[in-house]
């Protein structure tokens, strides 16, 4: 028996193909609307990776650094660093802010980190290029994704910093780049105004006469200096000693500093569940729309196909076709369809996925289920043309 | 009784019931034998579809005996179940137009009967090409349907007709579309593979063109057959 | 021939498509994606030289500033010196309102010209009752007059003549009275204490200064130093007399050179800083504003020639420090001990690699024992 079906395509090639084209282009949307989701949910987890914390120490009552704003002295790493199996304690900065590129802005996470302690918590982990920051001032680790280059300067307010690195894949939880530069610097990048505000500051201290006192002209100059002094980061990062439970030590930073901790499942949960939780609903009813557009598009495909070839199914069947074979036909042609807009789908995705602005994810898991969901959208949409096919009257094919 | 290749005794087909209840065929009494063409004429509304869809096994009639060769097939109901086998054995059909499957090449579009009925590929194609070849059209053995005349396509659908060797063909208006010298070239074929592979062969058709070729013709009327002699002229 | 295919163009054209497609798919889902091998570069270790050096930034200080202000309340009446001005030692910079002293001053002078008219009577009055007494003593001596009158005459010398020494005491305190008031009137001027450069003007005539504030600030520009600080994380070997690149902000890269003067015996506990001063080597033509910003690489004495990788190279796994080193076209994870660092990003490993090591540098992603790696020269996106 030769395969109708087969037959079908190969004679119809153009149709079928192009036809085929176009729904994997509306598959590789969908699998690109899950990598999305995905790419969101990893944009989280990264940060998380990248920050290499165990534990993260925030204002107490907040659900810092991320998704809350959140500052600490920026010595209460100390305190921190004494409690009983913490490994490592250290200060950390984020601060989401414009940073001009060329001609445009572009929108970064501006991470202090402690430098002078090799691979302390919050460095970059990997670079693609350049090296870590040396300096303890005045250097900086970009994202490619800023499209910074090595050697470029970054003037984040006041300063201009040097690129020296560049990492891949550093991105906040909302998939903004990150550029890393020494703690202290970021400490005041955090705090300091623009020259114009700091003035504006300035007299409007001078004016107030509480501050400003006849006869005691130091009082001011030490009311200024407090104002322009900024000794608030925005977490610590505490990394666990081997052989202590996460939970124990950080209901002892709880207990003893009265600061909000949170381990990596706790964040995970802050930043999947709560930041990105709204999205990631938008992005599931997207799915579900492009999912249904699908199976409408490849049920009206195929009945198109199966009507355009009714007369041929009464012949087919009046000269003594099974129905299993004519059911088979539409079925392996919806299949094959579905199979070739799902290869289209998953090739145009992978190739358009890292021109998108943000990160896009694409799981093989994902890839997995998006061809079982095809196939059973194919065989559902099928069904409808093999209902219409096997109620083909064969006594159509004579005397019409 | 004489073995027939297809013998109809008092076959009834009533529509509806009741009082809304017609009858499109009353009394059809035919008798074909293996080897012969008949015509089968009649005006519009007579019944004539109605008939050739029974005879096809695609419409159940009413009461009636039917027999295909020794095979008795319908007695007031179907005594044979497997309709699809019976019409794919038994019964070669040659419609007004091919029909002939656009998708399949000229091979396998006569080759696709065989197939269903079992035969390995090869096989049901070297049928089907002794079959081109006996009709004049092997060499377009690997043309699409498409790319073929109307005569070659009509003689294409006669072979898909013939492959299985089936003992009855209905033909269905098959010079309808076709000018004269065309619609005789036609009919003489048919005579030629109805003596060739025993066949009986009836020709629905109003073509006044080709009614003097048949010897014997069936008119129906009113749901009636009627034999009457036909002229026979030789038309070689 | 059982599946003997028809129409080889259209067959072909079909194929022409899928196979293709097929291709790229299989590339596709094995070249991108968690499937994938992670793209890396490596390099090898090397033993070689590396001259360390230690960051910091400070500002620019003068080592000496004088403040200079009146020693009591008062309003400022005159200040000539102005911010920039060259002043030498001694120099009058402005004078605060003596309000009412001059008249003192004058009140006291008169009373000095009164006393000296005494001081003229009463010499006069002694060196006539000293002529008197001599006269009557001669006069005694030959018995010309009485005994009574020679002691009067007497006394009246002796009266005059202490009335004279009073009169001199007299004059004494005006004049010493005369002089305190004027020293008074002198300490109203501003004067330089020392030679230096003029560098803020506090208050302008009529501001009234409190006791020792300043009204005018004097800094020596021979003195120029920056006050540098180094986080306390990385100015490991930081000592007095090690050469220094300066920068100054301003000085659009230009380095300058100088050397650690001082380190401070007191670090800044808040900051956790160290601090140090930094002097320049060459003097200036125009002096760099004090308070501006200088960036300060202090050179390290060289470290001897050991096994030097690049920092982006490290990595830190379960709080240890280490590479992850190819071994047969896999990954190890060799913890290190890492001893000086340079500037540029080389790091010493002290212990934990060998020579000739081949350590990963760069990776497109994170990586783990059980990475695929691909070795590639350069990273994509990842050029000059």
């Amino acid at each position: 028996m030769i395969s109708l079906a087969g037959r079908d395509i190969l004679h119809s090639w153009g149709k079928f193909v192009f036809t085929g084209i176009g729904l994997g282009l509306l598959i590789g949307v969908t699998l690109t609307m899950a990598g999305v989701y995905r790419g969101m949910v990893d944009d989280a987890k990264v940060l998380l990776d990248n920050s290499a914390a165990d534990l993260w120490v925030v204002q107490k009552d907040t659900l810092g650094p991320y998704a809350e704003p959140s500052s600490l002295y920026d010595d209460n790493w100390r305190g921190i660093r004494n409690i009983q199996g913490v490994a490592s304690a250290t200060n950390v900065t984020y601060l989401t802010m414009q940073v001009r590129h060329g001609e445009s802005d572009v929108r970064v996470l501006v991470t202090g980190v402690v430098t002078g302690e090799t691979g302390a918590p919050g460095w970059p982990p990997h670079l693609i290029a350049g090296r870590q920051i040396t300096r303890g001032h005045y250097e900086a680790v970009a994202d490619v994704a800023t499209g910074f280059k090595l050697g470029d300067q970054i003037k984040i307010r006041r300063n201009v910093y040097a690129v020296v690195g560049l990492t891949r894949r550093m991105v906040s939880s909302s998939g903004d780049p990150m550029v890393f530069i020494p703690i202290k610097d970021a400490q005041q990048a955090q705090f300091l105004k623009d020259n114009d505000a700091i003035l504006e500051q300035r007299r409007r201290t001078e004016q107030n006469p509480a501050l400003n006192r006849p006869g005691l002209p130091e009082v001011l100059d030490a009311v200024i200096a407090t104002q322009s002094a900024n000794p608030f980061v925005n977490a610590v990062l505490v990394q666990v000693k081997p052989g202590y439970a996460h939970p124990e030590v950080a209901e002892s930073i709880r207990r003893w500093k009265r600061l909000q901790v949170y381990d990596r499942l706790q964040m995970e949960e802050i930043l999947v569940g709560k930041l990105i939780a709204t999205s990631a609903r938008q992005i599931g009813m997207f799915l579900v729309i492009l999912a249904v557009v699908s199976a409408a598009i490849v049920a009206f495909i195929i009945y198109t196909l199966t009507m355009g070839k009714i007369r041929e199914i009464a012949v087919l069947k009046l000269i003594g076709t099974r129905n299993r074979t004519i059911a088979g036909m539409i079925l392996q042609q919806a299949l094959g369809l579905g199979l070739i807009g799902f290869v289209v789908g998953k090739v145009s995705a992978t190739f358009w996925a890292p021109v998108f602005p943000k990160y896009v994810l694409l799981e093989p898991g994902d890839a997995i289920r998006g061809f079982v969901a095809v196939v059973v959208i194919c065989v559902l949409a099928s069904a409808i043309s093999i209902w219409a096919a096997l109620k083909v009257d064969p006594a159509e094919a004579i005397g019409g | 009784m004489v073995t027939a290749g297809i013998r109809i005794e008092g076959l009834r087909k009533r529509f509806g019931s009741g009082d809304t209840a017609v009858d499109a065929l009353k009394d059809v009494n035919m008798v074909i034998t293996p080897g012969e063409v008949v015509g089968l004429v009649g005006p519009s509304g007579s019944g004539k579809s109605t008939l050739l869809k029974c005879l096809g096994a695609v419409v159940e009639p009413s009461a009636g005996r039917m027999t295909i060769g020794d095979e008795l097939i319908y007695d007031n109901r179907w005594v044979i179940k497997d309709l699809r086998a019976l019409r794919r054995d038994k019964i070669g059909f040659i419609f007004q137009a091919p029909y002939l499957i656009p998708f399949l090449d000229v091979t396998d579009n006569v080759a696709l009967l065989p197939m269903l009925a079992g035969l390995s590929n090869a096989m049901a194609r070297k049928q089907a090409l002794e079959l081109l070849q006996a009709l004049d059209v092997a060499h377009r053995a690997r043309a699409m349907p498409s790319q073929l005349s109307g005569g070659e396509q009509q003689r294409v659908s006669i072979a898909r007709a013939l492959v299985n060797r089936p003992p009855v063909i209905l033909a269905d208006e098959p010079t309808a579309p076709l000018d004269g010298a065309r619609a005789l070239a036609v009919i003489r074929i048919l005579n030629q593979m109805a003596r060739q592979y025993e066949a009986a062969i009836i020709v629905v058709t109003h073509d006044e063109k080709i009614i003097p070729t048949f010897k014997r013709i069936y008119h129906i009327r009113d749901g009636k057959t009627h034999e009457e002699v036909g002229e026979g002229r030789d038309f070689e | 021939m059982m599946k003997f295919i028809p129409l080889r163009p259209r067959t072909l054209a079909l194929l022409a498509v899928l196979v293709p497609l097929m291709m790229l798919f299989f590339y596709v889902a094995l070249r991108s994606g968690p499937l994938a091998p992670v793209a890396v570069t490596v390099a090898q270790a090397e033993h070689r030289a590396i001259s360390p050096a230690l960051f910091g930034i400070g500002t620019v200080e003068a080592r000496h500033t004088y403040k200079v202000g009146p020693v009591a309340a008062g309003r400022l009446l005159r200040l000539e010196a102005d911010v920039g001005d060259r002043v030498v030692a001694g120099q009058v910079l402005g004078e605060m309102d003596p309000v009412d002293m001059d008249d003192k001053l004058r009140a006291q002078q008169a009373a000095m010209k009164q006393a000296e008219a005494q001081l003229q009577e009463a010499q006069t009055r002694q060196a006539y009752a000293k002529t008197q007494a001599h006269r009557y003593e001669q006069l005694h001596a030959v018995r010309s007059t009485s005994e009574e009158n020679y002691a009067a005459k007497r006394h009246e010398f002796e009266l005059a003549d202490a009335i004279l020494k009073a009169t001199q005491q007299q004059v004494s305190r005006v004049r010493a009275d005369q002089e305190g008031l004027s020293t008074q009137r002198k300490n109203l001027k501003l004067i330089a204490p020392a030679d230096g450069l003029v560098s803020a003007r506090k208050a302008d005539p009529g501001t009234t200064l409190v006791a020792g504030q300043a009204a005018i600030e004097i800094i020596d520009p021979t003195t120029i130093w920056v006050h540098a600080r180094f986080d306390q994380l990385s100015s490991k070997g930081l000592a007095t007399g090690l050469p220094a690149k300066l920068v100054l902000r301003s000085g659009a890269g230009q380095a300058l050179n100088g050397h650690v003067t001082r380190v401070e015996p007191l670090a800044d506990a808040v900051t956790e800083e160290i601090i140090a001063k930094v002097t320049f080597d060459e003097a200036f033509a125009t002096l760099p504003p004090v308070g501006e910003l200088a960036e300060i690489t202090v050179t390290l004495p060289g470290v001897a020639s050991a096994i030097v990788i690049p920092n982006a190279s490290l990595k830190r796994l379960k709080n240890q420090v280490g590479v992850w080193e190819v071994k047969r076209g896999g990954l190890q994870f060799a913890p290190i001990t890492i001893g000086a660092t340079d500037l540029n990003g080389r790091v010493q490993v002290l212990d934990g690699l060998s020579d000739q090591a081949q350590v990963v540098i760069y990776s497109a992603r994170a990586l783990s024992a059980q990475s695929r790696i691909s070795i590639v020269d350069q990273l994509p996106g990842a050029s000059q």
